[in-house]
């Protein structure tokens, strides 16, 4: 096993999907026990060149050219029907697969302890006091405490680092020669994004199993990776030792992929302004209501965010970092009066601010064109506020004006959401937060679901909204690189405190916390 | 290799017969009932003591019944009694369903602990008996039967159209529309509502075809619509007493329930076929 043999070879592997090919003409090899990254875009065939590696396609998926040979056995073949026995004794045990989103790939029903066994139960005949120890020694070794108890938990009560862990010892329990994870740690927060990457290595080392990990996340592949494989249009772009590919990146598309990634480095100087604040924050508690604990007892409240202090000032960028469960987002809430249940102040100096959310896929109402969407804010101000009443035309030519303001132009009015890449939504979304002119909108992790090219773009976007219009931006995000960019000022968040905040020179220069320099460590 | 990728496009392209089906079944017996209101190939009370339990023929469709009369007339011009009748029925009970059911759904609350409590009331109950003890309070006939019939098909509607309410009203794109001010009638009715339309169709369909059932049923039961009036109930209603000796009277009002429910039934699902293909896309 030690030997560094061939473990998965590839060959020119063309995958169709009813009208469009997914991937064409891919030719991989995997070396037992490396690490081999598939790195892309969404919609860049590096899942669908794993699924069907595992035999995991869909049914009217096609193989059209090439084969898959796994430890020198053909296990898919063009113009041959899929061996299903042959994959079956193959999946679990000798090839594994982790996903991107624990909480849906364990079962809500069953026992995770079961579940892990249920592993066991198919490949070998242990019996079962057996398995049950095997099963907890596992969990053990992917750095799970107290495995007697964990083993007869449900999912919901594990957290997601926990039970990305018990995907982790699930799917390595029976030490299968090839682990295939597919963005591992995209749904996780970065200081558990670390501790499983530190594991997937450390398993790696341990047990010199192969893996394939998949990610859009450049940085993550580089710190893990021995290889790395470019992905885009479903082809191999460019692949290549981790090193070779960052330092002599030779494809234009991965110079472009690597110079999106967001680094500490900023074009323009943070402009600190003494300019009047649009909103400021005194001695701010925010509540959320608990469980309640027993029949009788009356709800209780949690105390979600305690004694904020903050103003954020005419035109500047505020940057707010922490982990999700900070109360990042109950603070956002209660500058918008979402959440009512606050003591404190709040004080804007104008109405309304804007938001604008992470999911650009549920923040744009489906049922309506573009053209609506854009219109809807200025039909609603004109019916508060007499200054916003205009004619049809002339709201159709602010319309048209914010399209080419944010990168698009009228072709696109009749379109709806669903016609729209999810960069455009989300560009759609900036337009309708910003066309009413609100002096203050708040950005809730606006660029997380976005690839990173796009992440890039629409930040540019924000810039250069916030210089034409005088905006000022709460700008949320757990990705402190993200908030680097933007932000001219940063606050740090952590339980509920803010527990640091100033120039964001200053915050990445000399951070006074242990918890912001842990931050800026990780990422 | 090709041949085989051309064959999954047709395949998945193929022809939606749930919508063709129901479509033509829909189709035919509408425009049945349509004529029928206008025009029938005999009238459909003229009696004719000559030519009673007259079996099918080419001359009579569907056969005479006991007073003589023309069994297919009397199928064309009940099915339109009984499709209008259902029609209403889920107009109403459609209406009222979306007002209560927007706005407890989406304010919660009180109002909406009371009127759900007083629907689980009014579920609690066999449908057809709460609609036995309104008619008997109102009076029969065919208004009292679409009222009666359209508030104890409510419920259901509320329940639809409540839960989508609740599921919307925390959505990303609501609460952008209440940060932008816009009003609480216009977030119900213009922001919300288009997007639950493809659920509320379904359930509207399927409230047709109950609705058309228990129309047909308290007909039967005589509480309906009122002879000599002629409706697919009270037509069944009739033909028990002659199912050995004109079994074609009670199998011709039968066979047509069957029919517009079938046919409505493919219709939709066939609708909500095509819907998906769109939305694959």
């Amino acid at each position: 096993m030690s030997d560094r043999t061939t473990l998965v070879q590839i060959e020119d592997l063309t995958v169709k999907f009813p009208g469009n090919p997914a991937i064409s003409h891919v030719n991989l090899t995997v070396e037992r026990g490396e690490i081999l990254g598939i790195v892309g875009e969404s919609g860049s065939g590096k899942s669908v060149t794993a699924l069907t590696l595992m035999g995991l396609l869909a049914d009217d998926a096609q193989i059209c050219s090439g084969q898959i040979l796994f430890d020198g056995q053909v296990m898919a073949q063009a113009g041959r029907a899929q061996d299903k026995a042959l994959y079956r004794r193959y999946q679990g045990a000798r090839m594994s697969m982790i996903f991107q989103e624990p909480m849906t790939s364990l079962n809500p029903t069953g026992k995770v302890g079961a579940q892990v066994e249920e592993m066991l139960l198919l490949h070998t005949d242990l019996p079962k006091e057996e398995r049950r120890r095997k099963v907890c020694e596992r969990f053990a070794a992917v750095g799970l405490k107290s495995p007697e108890i964990l083993y007869g938990c449900y999912p919901h009560q594990l957290s997601g680092g926990m039970r990305q862990r018990v995907m982790i010892a699930m799917a390595t329990i029976l030490h299968p020669d090839l682990l295939v994870a597919d963005e591992p740690t995209t749904a996780l927060d970065v200081t558990i994004q670390n501790q499983v990457i530190a594991l997937l290595k450390e398993i790696n080392e341990r047990e010199k199993n192969a893996m394939i990990f998949i990610t859009h996340d450049l940085n993550l592949a580089r710190r893990i990776c021995d290889r790395i494989l470019v992905m885009q249009n479903g082809q191999v772009v460019e692949s290549g030792r981790t090193e070779a590919i960052f330092e002599h990146p030779q494809e234009a598309y991965t110079k472009r992929l690597i110079a999106a990634v967001p680094k500490r480095k900023r074009g323009e100087e943070a402009v600190v302004t003494q300019q009047p604040p649009v909103v400021e924050v005194a001695h701010l508690n925010v509540f959320y209501p608990k469980q309640k604990t027993g029949f009788f007892k009356k709800n209780e409240k949690q105390l979600v965010v305690s004694d904020a202090n903050f103003v954020i000032r005419q035109g500047e960028t505020l940057g707010l970092v922490g982990e999700s469960g900070c109360g990042k987002s109950s603070l956002s809430k209660a500058i918008l009066g979402m959440n009512r249940d606050i003591t404190g102040e709040v004080r804007h100096a104008s109405v309304r601010p804007q938001m604008i959310f992470q999911d650009p896929y549920s923040s744009l109402n489906p049922a309506k064109t573009v053209e609506w969407l854009l219109t809807e804010p200025l039909r609603a101000a004109a019916a508060r506020d007499d200054a916003w009443k205009m004619t049809a035309d002339k709201r159709r030519e602010l319309v048209c004006e914010m399209l080419r303001k944010i990168g698009m132009d009228e072709s696109y009015l009749h379109r709806k959401p669903s016609q729209l890449s999810g960069g455009q939504r989300q560009r759609i979304s900036i337009g309708q937060a910003l066309i009413t002119r609100p002096a203050l909108v708040i950005a809730d992790e606006p660029v997380s679901a976005l690839d990173v090219t796009l992440q890039a773009q629409v930040m540019d976007l924000m810039k250069k909204l916030q210089r034409e219009m005088g905006v000022a931006y709460l700008f949320i995000s757990h990705d402190i690189n993200v908030v680097y960019r933007m932000s001219d000022r940063i606050m740090v968040m952590k339980d509920g405190r803010i527990i640091e905040q100033g120039e964001t020179k200053q915050i990445f220069e000399a951070p006074q916390e242990a918890y912001t320099k842990l931050l800026l460590a990780e990422s | 290799m090709t041949n085989k990728t051309n064959e999954k496009k047709v395949h998945s392209g193929s022809v939606n017969w749930y919508l063709w089906i129901g479509l033509f079944m829909t189709v035919t017996a509408v425009c049945m009932a349509v004529l029928g209101m206008f025009w029938t190939p005999y009238s459909t009370t003229a009696m004719s003591a000559a030519e009673r339990f007259h079996a099918p023929t080419w001359r009579h469709l569907f056969g005479t019944d006991n007073f003589g009369r023309d069994i297919f007339s009397r199928v064309m011009h009940g099915a339109g009694t009984t499709i209008v009748v259902s029609a209403f029925v889920v107009l109403i009970s459609g209406s009222l369903g979306i007002l209560i059911g927007a706005t407890t759904g989406y304010f919660g609350g009180i109002l909406d602990e009371a009127l759900m409590r007083i629907v689980d009331a009014i579920n609690g109950f066999p449908s057809i008996l709460l609609a036995l003890v309104m008619i008997s309070l109102l009076g029969s006939g065919r208004h009292n039967l679409i009222l009666s019939l359209g508030i104890v098909f409510t419920p259901s509607f509320i329940r639809i159209v409540r839960s989508e309410f609740i599921r919307l009203r925390d959505a990303d794109y609501i609460r952008r529309a209440r940060l932008m001010g816009v009003g609480r009638a216009r977030i119900l009715f213009v922001h919300i509502l288009p997007n639950i339309f493809s659920t509320f169709w379904v359930s509207v369909m399927i409230g047709f075809n109950n609705a058309i059932l228990a129309e047909s049923g308290m007909s039967y039961l005589g509480i309906g619509v009122l002879p000599p009036d002629a409706s697919l109930g009270n037509m069944l209603s009739d033909a028990q007493g002659y199912l050995t000796r004109a079994p074609w009277y009670a199998l011709s009002p039968g066979l047509t329930i069957v029919w517009i429910v079938l046919g409505f039934a493919l219709l939709s699902e066939g609708i909500r076929r095509s819907g998906e293909e769109v939305s694959h896309e």
